[in-house]
């Protein structure tokens, strides 16, 4: 044999495939993406709850102080929230589509409820500003704005009319479901960030408004509805009482004199709290509303509660006439209907059914169907509508420097929304004074957000959801303490885990390994945490397919 | 017991390259990626005529990091026993051979190569890269194309039932037989970890979904192959020396019609005919059950002398 070199064969390898741009079969690109989860869009403060729930699965106090602090961001009452809200947020969890929803509020109250076992602080007041804010009503919209206009720098003082902060969450909300220590904790938190209250300094005259105005920046509105309906028609016998004058009057301590029977007409939230109040003090309690039982605006678990303490349901029903002559008044009373044309119009109107006539004895009646605000002289100032603040959609009124939310501007009457409207206001304000780093949010709706159907059910085992022990009646009857038992660490990561984090990646690396032509690179560095090879990508959307909770969508290429 | 994943981690060595030439989404490639990946860098792998020499590289470039063997249809086995013996008598006995045939490659026209292979435990690892049909020449019917599908061959649906490829290799008595999947890439890789690090002859046959012969959509092929177990259609096991089952993953109550109705190749099925395969697929996944809790008096899991 010759030492010459024998040529290669033709049949040898002499390169990889990586030359070849098998991308550019391709009419589809997946792209990485956070995208809000329904749970966030609906949640009235904004809050984006799959992130701090990730926290919390971390498991360590670390983890769980990283958890508050995310809420906080949004919500300076996670305690109080966690307690009172009335959760959307659960109504629209894409784990119904498996089981059940995320427990959200109860994780919320576990995170509340150790912070202030912790003593946990909120993040200090920004920068100064040098300039001040009128915040008029310290109620949860009040102390909602005043808090993040803390937070942005600005100078702020509280005007209350009551001889203290707190409005709603210290005088409306019953003692069973917002103990007054948590209350009173949250609230000073907010305080301590230098937050100068005036109380009983009641801002009611257009007079002390425009005062107001000339010696601040701006001024917030968040006076609440504090003017009672009441019904007319009933006579003004001093038997019958307002439910919020009433549950105020408990929180304060007073003993209100009632006799034995009590009836309360409403059936929204306060109409249950004053009905369940009533239990505690030992009264017999029927409770008259207009709607049916699947129609009562009041939440579900409230009314459960209500009638396993007792209270006597008499829904679809309506008293027609009073008879106040004797100690015992009588109550003669009528099954009624909605009018459905009515009601799709918002309007309440009962139709009575003929020979549904019965009839009711009671020493007091409790009027418990909503409030009005009060906005006497206001209406020189600033524009009303349907005896509300009138406002640009947002929280500015029609006056500039002028803002609003709350009850004041908003049927919508939730704790919750008044705080989420509280901070909403806080950054129009802030805005409106030319605060440096104030960008708009983004407004989201569920048409943007993770579906049902965009989620993988493959990578979620069946798991019964947590539930938050309930105080035993009896106990609860005889008492005032807390109808829901907050979360054991335990419960709270096994709940915290069921979280499927819908739009938010969580590094799973599905997307990764399900790839068969290497295309899709890690890169833990990057926001999106993945890198897409678009020289070998063939866009063939198993990524986006096997990813589990809806961080992946294809983008259409036209080439 | 094979639970869901909340994050697979797979130990990956760099051998399967970007830039091949297999379709979109397609179940073989992702298959081939977790068998060359576990197998690593010191393999030669043996490849006859199939969607796997395609994916191997049109010449002369190559996808797979690692010397390939392009074999005839028959050969196969036949060629991975003699590269194996080859190495050894040059002392490279570390060198890992790797056979990688489609199942008309292993179930037919290899057969008799890999069957002798097997009669002489001879030392190296078979995948068979499963898709039920000769794919990547018009989706003709193949021995491993199950009971009442359409193929290219059998248009109103095959009369004859899939060969059962992993009892008749386990009745050779060889060290390892496993059935594994696309779906559950972490199972895969464990089982060609396995193989990968014992003697004689090892085979696996991976069920891979061809989303073309198939009629499965591009973004689909993972979700099938899962389907494919949960139906108990494909179940995932072991079978050490011919006596040792360990059952990975049985049937998860799914209905057949949930894997079947995702595929055109069935879309003639009646619901008499579904029934039937329903039937089938129960009957062979107590027999399976029945195969792997038999007790046998000699010590299970060790070489037949």
């Amino acid at each position: 044999m010759s030492a010459q070199q024998t040529p290669v064969p033709t049949a040898w390898t002499t390169g990889w495939t990586t030359v070849f741009d098998t991308g550019t079969w391709r009419s589809q690109l997946p792209v990485h993406m956070w995208r809000p989860a329904p749970c966030f869009v609906s949640c009235p403060l904004g809050n984006e709850i799959p992130l701090w729930i990730r926290s919390i699965t971390g498991g360590s106090e670390e983890d769980y102080k990283a958890a508050w602090d995310k809420v906080v961001e949004n919500d300076p009452f996670p305690a109080i929230i966690g307690r009172v809200c009335h959760h959307p947020c659960e109504t629209d969890c894409n784990r119904q589509a498996l089981e059940q929803p995320v427990a959200i509020n109860s994780l919320e109250q576990y995170l509340g409820d150790l912070a202030l076992e912790k003593g946990w602080t909120l993040p200090p007041a920004g920068e100064s500003q040098g300039k001040k804010v009128a915040v008029v009503g310290g109620g949860p919209a009040g102390l909602s704005c005043a808090y993040q206009l803390r937070r942005f720098g600005y100078d702020v003082t509280i005007f209350e009319a009551r001889d203290t902060v707190g409005g709603l969450l210290k005088f409306g909300i019953p003692e069973y479901r917002l103990p007054q220590t948590v209350a009173d904790a949250e609230i000073k938190r907010v305080l301590d960030l230098g937050i100068e209250v005036k109380a009983g300094e009641a801002i009611d005259t257009a007079d002390k408004l425009e005062a107001l105005r000339k010696s601040y920046d701006a001024v917030f509105l968040a006076i609440g509805a504090q003017k009672a309906k009441r019904l007319p028609y009933l006579g003004d016998d001093a038997r019958i009482l307002i439910g919020l004058d009433f549950l105020e009057d408990v929180s304060r301590g007073k003993d209100p004199v009632l006799g034995d029977k009590v009836a309360v007409i409403g059936g929204g939230s306060a109409a249950m709290d004053v009905a369940r109040t009533l239990r505690r003090l030992g009264k017999t309690v029927q409770l008259i509303a207009l709607e049916g039982r699947n129609e009562l605006p009041a939440q579900e678990d409230e009314i459960l509660e209500a009638l396993e303490e007792g209270v006597s349901l008499f829904d679809g029903a309506m008293v027609a006439s009073l008879d106040t002559s004797k100690p015992l008044m009588e109550l003669s009373c009528k099954k009624v209907l909605l009018d459905k044309e009515a009601l799709a119009k918002g309007e309440i109107k009962p139709i009575p059914l003929e020979g549904s006539d019965f009839k009711l004895e009671a020493h007091q009646i409790i009027v418990t169907i909503g409030q009005d605000p009060t906005l006497d002289g206001f209406d020189t100032v600033v524009a009303t509508e349907g005896g509300m603040i009138k406002t640009n959609g947002g929280p500015a009124a029609n006056v500039p420097g002028i803002f609003a939310g709350g009850d004041v501007a908003t049927m919508d009457r939730y704790v919750s929304r008044a705080i989420g409207q509280g901070k909403e206001a806080a950054r129009a304000i802030a805005a409106y004074l030319g605060h440096p780093e104030i960008v708009p949010l983004p407004d989201y709706t569920l048409d943007d957000a993770v579906a049902r159907n965009e989620i993988n059910p493959f990578y979620f085992p069946i798991a019964a959801r947590e539930e938050r022990g309930h105080t035993a009646v009896t106990k609860r009857l005889r008492s005032f303490a807390d109808v829901k038992i907050g979360y054991s660490e335990g419960q709270a990561l096994s709940e915290a885990d069921r979280c499927m984090s819908c739009g938010t990646c969580v590094e799973c690396d599905n997307c990764y390994i399900f790839c068969s032509d290497m295309a899709v690179k890690k890169a833990p560095e990057k926001e999106e945490h993945y890198i897409i090879l678009e020289q070998y990508c063939k866009g063939c959307g198993l990524c986006a397919a096997e990813c589990p909770r809806g961080c992946i969508i294809m983008k259409q290429e036209s080439k | 017991m094979i639970e869901t994943k909340k994050h697979y981690d797979i130990p990956e060595e760099d051998v399967f390259l970007s830039g091949h030439f297999a379709c979109p989404g397609c179940g073989e490639a992702l298959a081939v990626r977790y068998v060359l990946n576990t197998m690593g860098p010191d393999t030669i792998a043996v490849v006859p005529p199939s969607c796997i020499s395609i994916i191997s590289g049109a010449q002369p470039y190559s996808s797979m990091k690692i010397p390939v063997y392009q074999t005839t249809l028959e050969a196969s086995a036949a060629s991975a026993a003699g590269i194996k013996r080859a190495l050894i008598r040059q002392g490279k006995d570390h060198v890992n051979v790797l056979a990688l045939a489609g199942d008309g490659g292993t179930y037919d026209i290899g057969f008799q190569a890999l069957s002798g292979a097997a009669e002489r435990n001879e030392d190296f690892v078979y995948v068979c890269l499963d898709n039920e049909g000769y794919m990547n020449t018009g989706a003709q019917k193949s021995g491993a194309s199950p009971h009442l599908v359409n193929t290219a061959f059998t248009p109103g649906g095959k009369p004859t039932v899939k060969k059962n490829v992993v009892e008749i290799m386990a009745a050779h008595g060889i060290p390892y037989v496993a059935t594994a999947t696309t779906g559950f890439p972490d199972d895969l890789a464990r089982k060609v970890a396995k193989a990968r690090d014992m003697k004689g002859l090892r085979f696996i046959v991976v069920l891979t979904p061809c989303l073309a012969g198939w009629g499965v959509k591009d973004d689909e092929g993972v979700k099938v192959s899962r389907l494919a177990v949960d139906t108990g259609m494909w179940p995932l096991y072991e079978v050490e020396y011919g006596t040792k089952y360990t059952i990975n993953r049985g049937p998860q109550g799914v209905p057949v019609m949930e894997y079947l109705k995702l595929q055109s190749r069935y879309r003639h099925l009646t619901p008499e005919m579904a029934d039937e395969l329903q039937r089938e697929t129960d009957r062979a996944w107590e027999l399976l059950q029945a195969r792997a809790t038999c007790v046998v008096s000699v010590s299970n899991a060790e070489p037949i002398p």
